[in-house]
């Protein structure tokens, strides 16, 4: 099933409450703040999930992603507006400047020596134009596993 | 999707795997806001497929190794 106006709804309180919680929210959560059941929340974020609009996890109850925003701790840790979240990825850590449009704070390390690398992102600017992204998968097959992607 | 100090890292890395595409960290931030700049926006809609490649596109990411399904 496509989803609906009222599936967008529900994903952009679910939105919105990541960003005001610096985490994913439950379904508990989510259901007070739409004033809905924890098993609508739960039907509406799998039709989500199902278009690629967020991602569940393994159980189908919790979020696993809220792409560029990670419910789970990875390597890319965004500091904004005096609130953290994790990133997906280096493309989602600067998503997440982005989405909120705001300047930022990236802290990840190199892959290869384990670095610390801090990028600072002002005005939509990487204030370390050294870097560089390597992106293993083709776009063909992001969605084939995006965990992994 | 990774971020490396240089070049140098990134083969170190690599160890002789095959590698993906590489973007210049300045890319991939236009490529951030282009993709995810209206992500938590209250008129959000799902992006079409059309809309997506055109981003890519704008940004010179073409070939196969671009392309959507």
């Amino acid at each position: 099933m496509p989803v609906d106006d009222t599936d967008i709804a529900l994903r952009n309180i679910t939105y919105g409450l990541f960003v005001d919680l610096g985490r994913a929210p439950t379904a508990d959560e989510v259901a007070a703040a739409t004033t809905t059941s924890v098993d609508q929340v739960l039907r509406g974020w799998q039709r989500l999930h199902d278009a690629h609009a967020l991602v569940l996890d393994e159980t189908a109850t919790a979020l696993r992603m809220a792409n560029p925003f990670s419910a789970v701790p990875t390597p890319y840790r965004v500091t904004a507006s005096g609130r953290s979240w994790y990133a997906n990825c280096a493309w989602d850590a600067f998503g997440i400047c982005a989405a909120l449009h705001v300047d930022g704070l990236i802290e990840t390390s190199c892959p290869d020596c384990d670095e610390t690398i801090d990028v600072a992102v002002r005005d939509g600017r990487p204030d370390d134009e050294q870097l560089l992204f390597h992106c293993l998968v083709p776009a063909a097959h992001w969605w084939d596993d995006i965990v992994f992607t | 999707m990774q971020l490396f100090r240089s070049e140098e890292h990134l083969s170190r890395w690599l160890d002789g795997r095959p590698c993906g595409a590489v973007l210049p960290v300045g890319t991939l931030s236009d490529l951030a806001h282009a993709w995810w700049g209206d992500r938590v926006d209250p008129s959000w809609r799902p992006h079409t497929r059309e809309q997506n490649q055109a981003i890519l596109d704008r940004l010179g990411l073409t070939g196969d190794f671009w392309r959507l399904p």
